[in-house]
């Protein structure tokens, strides 16, 4: 009797993975669709699935006049900077924090999560002034380094909670066979925590390259990146969905990529300080 | 399958990683200058019509002056923050720039943009004198200066849909001499009738806010005798108490709450080309606004090169008027002007000719990659140019339309302005979502008119006031000359 | 026995020596915030008691005392923006836990080619909130949107005036795009936790013959309760500072049904170019985002170590 009943839980379960798929990947996949529909069918419904695909969209971002590929290039080099920037200065934090008694732990760690509430559409004039005062508006630099303000405390508590699960045992068991402090670290420490640095990273890659509140203000013509572009297509005497779908399917597709290439580390990664697994 | 995400590399290779972007964004400087070295100019541009025209002919400005114009365009407000941002910081990144003209005045008096008066005086060829002067007045002048010329002038017009019109009987008057009530009850009429295999919905709106809802409000609200002030700007003594609670403005707010009435639920947030696009649909009997829709409703989308299901068949007519009241027409655009510390001010001014010209605006008219779709003009000669009558065969309409303009009186440019539209705009989305009365909505209205302008020390108005008249704007225009 | 469980050794003192190593770990990060951090803030703290308006001039124009903190209180627009980001942020918070717990018990039952959908299913979550308010703008079209079509086909009424132009949908909708980037993070986080709950406690509690729901709220959420309170404060923090899907979706129309704090700062700082005003609302957030980090701090996070 139980077999059956075992069964018919499963194709349950299988059913219930399917809605979540088509509730969570549907939309995605849909609003891909509109960057390769011809106009004519954006707003049909029911929807129009045969259709041959009009690939004009694409080639007035991305080719002629292509406007959109230089803010692709300039997300990259965004968020990679970001990236980069974040690590040298989270992940000590997130060790010292995790690792030794340090007074006020909890206050700091409250202080890194009060600035992620700070509302960073009200900083964006004064963040504007600063980074010209200091000859660095319009640059490259200016926006990885303002984004510093989201992703370092973001990286520091995910990095500490990951550390947190390391056992200090194994640290210490390299101590007693007389590693140095940078030997423990590079040679027994990262490769502990790997799978959280990868995580941080990627978490702090998705932040950069989504945020679209500094290069608002930041960026000029030459450094503009992908969400910006975007929301240029969105006028004052015309939506053009077609250009919108096809810069976002571009803006989508990077962040996707990383996550389903990685996705082994994600899981390791996201514990949050969870009971050790 | 390795990876080599910066995580993965020491924590030395990590600083001098960063200390080679820091290196990189310094050295961002260099190809700009090299840039500035091959003659480049740098142009920012709102993201409507004339912009698609203009990039696609701007080889010509190259080819005429060796100059390569880098023609930016983004949206309305990403605009405003950037032009905003970089002028407080003091490092504009353009060189020519689209003003709005409700920012003109404070982005002269701020001396972010250059006056044009001394340039348009030394220059015979911008042709000072081949301009409707309605719209320079409305949006290129303050205080006696020109501070941008006009790349694409708007007007507003009654567009219809013509065989349904002419189907159900309906004699729609070419010249002006209708009524808003006459409108309304039109529009009445046609709600629900069914034509063409479908249901007719009368009208469309604008219901947006901020902006939206104001622009097309502000037009029927002027037509109908309501001002924003007891004086400005044609008076020698600016007074900015509000006028917005006033019976006429009642009557009007009424009346294009039975215009919502008669027109879509959902245009309650509707923005500019969603109204019009919803009447590019082909169920819509009838609506008014800016009269670039004129072109942009004979497309299925904007810039798609495809025409709409009513591309023939759309009739253009000029406004409903109010009994005993002076009509008064909305004028709107973009226009250029030279950021005040570019090192490009001759290149700036020759494309600002350049663009502003009879022969490239004829030529973004004719431009057709996306169909033909520009016919903003605001110099009289391409009203009567038959090349341009052929293809837009309504210009006559609106350039009467655009004579009868005002836009320092539908949409006063006064200081504040956008705080002031904000507040309007969401009362009178208020008024459509049914949230409040429009009586109480004109109410509230003035009353934090008043407090805004008072908290902005403009009432009372201590400062030089000018007496700014299109009589004013014409003498201008002809000392330029 | 959460504690026991989680006990993490926090250092034995290490030698004097290096008893400034760790200071010197954190230093780094901090200076670098603080200097990001202190002039936006102090900028606003001094504008915020000046009347500066660039619509009006492109200079302060004179100290005008608590001016702005009145303007921006008694426009009755803050309270009201300040009740509809609460709104949004607790119920965004509380659906999207919830909705994420049943996910991660869905996904936890390690089935064959579950693992793909948890791959998959993180997605949403990497999408840019800017497009994935254009995302849902194009799907709540009213004249031919997908969810208004699928909800006429299952026979739901919709608002005449759409999803978006109707006051009493305009918030919930865009709380509905947000739930949907979200739950995923949610699912996956919960789900990491739940995986790392050890199988002997699972496994006595069976024996015990604890009923589902027990085995759910007394063993399981007790002992991945850090990490639920971690993503959910996390949440929070994102969830209140909401601008870029309101600006999209809504524009905090129709009225004021779905006007945030973000989307009012966006509006005050980047439309209206008031700085005064806009610094006044901003040390007003700063206040009440530092009164909630209290509260957090307080009930959460008491045995925060």
């Amino acid at each position: 009797m139980r077999q059956p009943v075992r069964l018919a839980g499963n194709a349950l379960l299988a059913l219930a993975a399917i809605a979540l798929l088509g509730v969570f990947i549907g939309p995605i996949l849909w609003f891909a669709l509109l960057a390769i529909r011809p106009s004519d069918t954006y707003f049909t419904m029911p929807p129009v699935l045969a259709f041959k695909p009009d690939w004009s969209s694409f080639i007035y971002t991305f080719r002629d006049p292509g406007n959109n590929l230089p803010q692709l290039i300039n997300s990259i080099v965004v968020a990679v900077g970001a990236v980069a920037l974040n690590l040298p200065f989270s992940l000590p934090a997130a060790y010292a924090l995790s690792r030794y008694r340090v007074r006020g732990r909890k206050n700091i760690m409250l202080w890194y999560l009060g600035l992620l509430m700070a509302p960073p559409v009200a900083f964006l004039i004064p963040y504007s002034i600063l980074a010209s005062a200091v000859g660095l508006k319009g640059t490259y630099f200016s926006m990885i380094l303002i984004l510093q303000t989201l992703t370092i405390p973001f990286s520091i508590w995910l990095m500490k909670s990951f550390i947190d699960e390391v056992p200090f045992e194994i640290e210490e068991a390299a101590r007693v066979d007389g590693a140095g402090t940078h030997a423990i670290i590079t040679r027994v420490i990262f490769p502990l925590v790997r799978p959280g640095v990868i995580v941080t990273s990627m978490f702090a890659f998705v932040f950069s390259w989504n945020n679209a509140a500094f290069p608002l203000v930041l960026a000029n013509r030459s450094t503009a990146t992908l969400p910006v572009g975007t929301l240029n297509y969105f006028g004052t005497a015309g939506v053009t969905w077609g250009f919108i779908a096809a810069a976002a399917v571009a803006a989508m597709l990077p962040p996707m990529i990383i996550f389903l290439a990685l996705d082994r580390y994600v899981v390791r990664g996201l514990t949050f300080g969870s009971v050790k697994g | 399958m390795t990876i080599t995400l910066p995580p993965a590399v020491s924590r030395r290779g990590l600083l001098k990683g960063t200390g080679a972007l820091a290196g990189a964004a310094a050295l961002g400087s260099v190809p700009r200058r090299a840039r500035a070295q091959s003659k480049s100019l740098r142009i920012l541009v709102a993201g409507d019509p004339f912009y698609y025209a203009l990039d696609g002919l701007k080889q010509q400005f190259k080819d005429e002056t060796g100059i390569d114009p880098q023609i930016e365009s983004i949206s309305l407000e990403a605009l405003q923050a950037r032009l905003t941002s970089s002028f407080v910081s003091n490092q504009p990144d353009s060189d020519v720039i689209s003003v709005d003209q409700m920012w003109l005045g404070q982005y002269l008096e701020s001396k972010w943009i250059l006056p044009l008066n001394d340039l348009i005086k030394a220059d015979a060829d911008v042709d000072i004198k081949d301009y409707i002067p309605e719209v320079l007045y409305s949006m290129n002048t303050w205080r006696g200066q020109v501070g941008t010329l006009p790349v694409a002038a708007y007007g507003q017009c009654v567009l219809y849909r013509k065989d349904f019109a002419d189907a159900a009987g309906f004699a729609i008057p070419t010249d002006g001499s209708w009524s808003w009530a006459d409108y309304l009850a039109m529009i009445k009429k046609m709600n629900g009738q069914t034509f063409d295999g479908g249901k007719m919905t009368g009208t469309v709106v604008a219901g947006q806010q901020p902006a939206p809802i104001v622009h097309m409000y502000t037009q029927l609200a002027a037509s109908m005798g309501t001002r924003w002030f007891k004086s400005f700007p044609a008076s020698k003594a600016w007074d900015f108490d509000p006028t917005i609670d006033t019976p006429e403005n009642l009557d009007a707010l009424k009346l294009f709450v039975e215009l919502y009435k008669n027109s879509p639920p959902e245009a309650v947030g509707y923005n500019w080309f969603d109204a019009g696009m919803r009447f590019a649909k082909g169920n819509i009997g009838m609506f008014y606004w800016w009269t670039p829709y004129s072109y942009l409703c004979r497309k299925d989308g904007y810039m798609s090169g495809k025409d709409s299901v009513i591309a023939d068949k759309i009739g253009i007519v000029r406004l409903p008027m109010a009994p005993g009241k002076e009509q008064v027409i909305s004028i709107g655009g973009h226009s250029l002007g030279i950021t005040a510390n570019t090192a490009e001010r001759d290149s700036a001014w020759k494309f600002i000719k350049w663009a502003t010209s009879a022969k490239t605006q004829k030529a973004m008219a004719l431009y057709d990659k996306y169909g033909h779709q520009f016919s903003d003009f605001a110099r009289p000669s391409l009203y009567k140019d038959p090349d341009l009558l052929k293809l837009y065969p309504y210009l006559p309409a609106q350039m009467a339309d655009l004579q009868r303009g005002n836009g320092k009186i539908v949409r006063p440019p006064c200081p504040v302005y956008t705080t002031l539209e904000g507040i309007y705009g969401l009362n009178l989305n208020k008024v459509l979502a049914g949230d409040l009365e429009p009586a109480q909505a004109l109410k509230d209205t003035q009353t934090f008119f008043s407090t805004i302008l008072k908290g902005n020390f403009l009432i009372p108005y201590k400062q030089p006031s000018y007496d700014d008249t299109l009589e004013a704007t014409k003498q201008l225009m002809a000392s330029l000359g | 026995m959460t504690a026991a469980l989680r006990a993490n050794p926090v250092a034995r003192p290490p030698r004097r020596l290096r008893s400034l190593l760790p200071y010197l770990l954190i230093s780094p990060s901090i200076i670098l915030l603080l200097a990001l951090i202190a002039f936006p803030l102090l900028f606003a703290l001094k504008n915020s008691f000046y009347f500066w308006n660039l619509q009006m001039s492109p200079n302060p124009m004179g100290f005008i005392g608590l001016g702005n903190y009145t303007m921006a209180w008694s426009g009755s627009l803050f309270l009201g923006a300040l009740w509809n980001t609460l709104v949004l942020t607790i119920l965004g918070t509380a659906i999207e836990f919830v909705l994420g717990l049943a996910i991660a018990l869905l996904l936890v039952r390690q089935l064959p080619g579950l693992n793909v959908v948890r791959a998959l299913l993180i997605l949403p979550t990497t999408i840019a909130p800017i497009v994935v308010g254009f995302l849902f703008r194009y799907m709540y079209d009213p004249g031919g949107g997908l969810i208004p079509w699928l909800l006429h086909a299952v026979g739901i009424p919709l608002p005449p005036q759409g999803l978006l132009g109707s006051g009493e949908t305009a918030l919930a909708s865009v709380l509905f795009a947000d739930v949907w980037q979200w739950t995923p993070f949610f699912a996956i986080v919960l789900y990491a936790g739940l995986l790392s709950v050890p199988p002997d406690i699972v496994e006595a509690a069976r024996l015990d013959r604890a009923s589902a729901w027990a085995m759910l709220t007394r063993i399981k959420l007790p002992l991945i309760r850090r990490t639920a309170l971690i993503v959910v404060m996390l949440r929070f923090m994102q969830l209140f500072n909401t601008f870029d899907l309101v600006l999209v979706l809504t524009r905090g129309g129709p009225g004021t049904s779905s006007r945030t704090l973000g989307y009012s700062l966006y509006q005050q700082g980047l439309m209206d170019f008031n700085i005064g005003l806009s610094s006044a609302m901003t040390w007003m957030m700063v206040i009440i985002v530092n009164a909630i980090i209290g509260l957090f701090a307080f009930f959460a996070f008491k045995d925060l170590d």
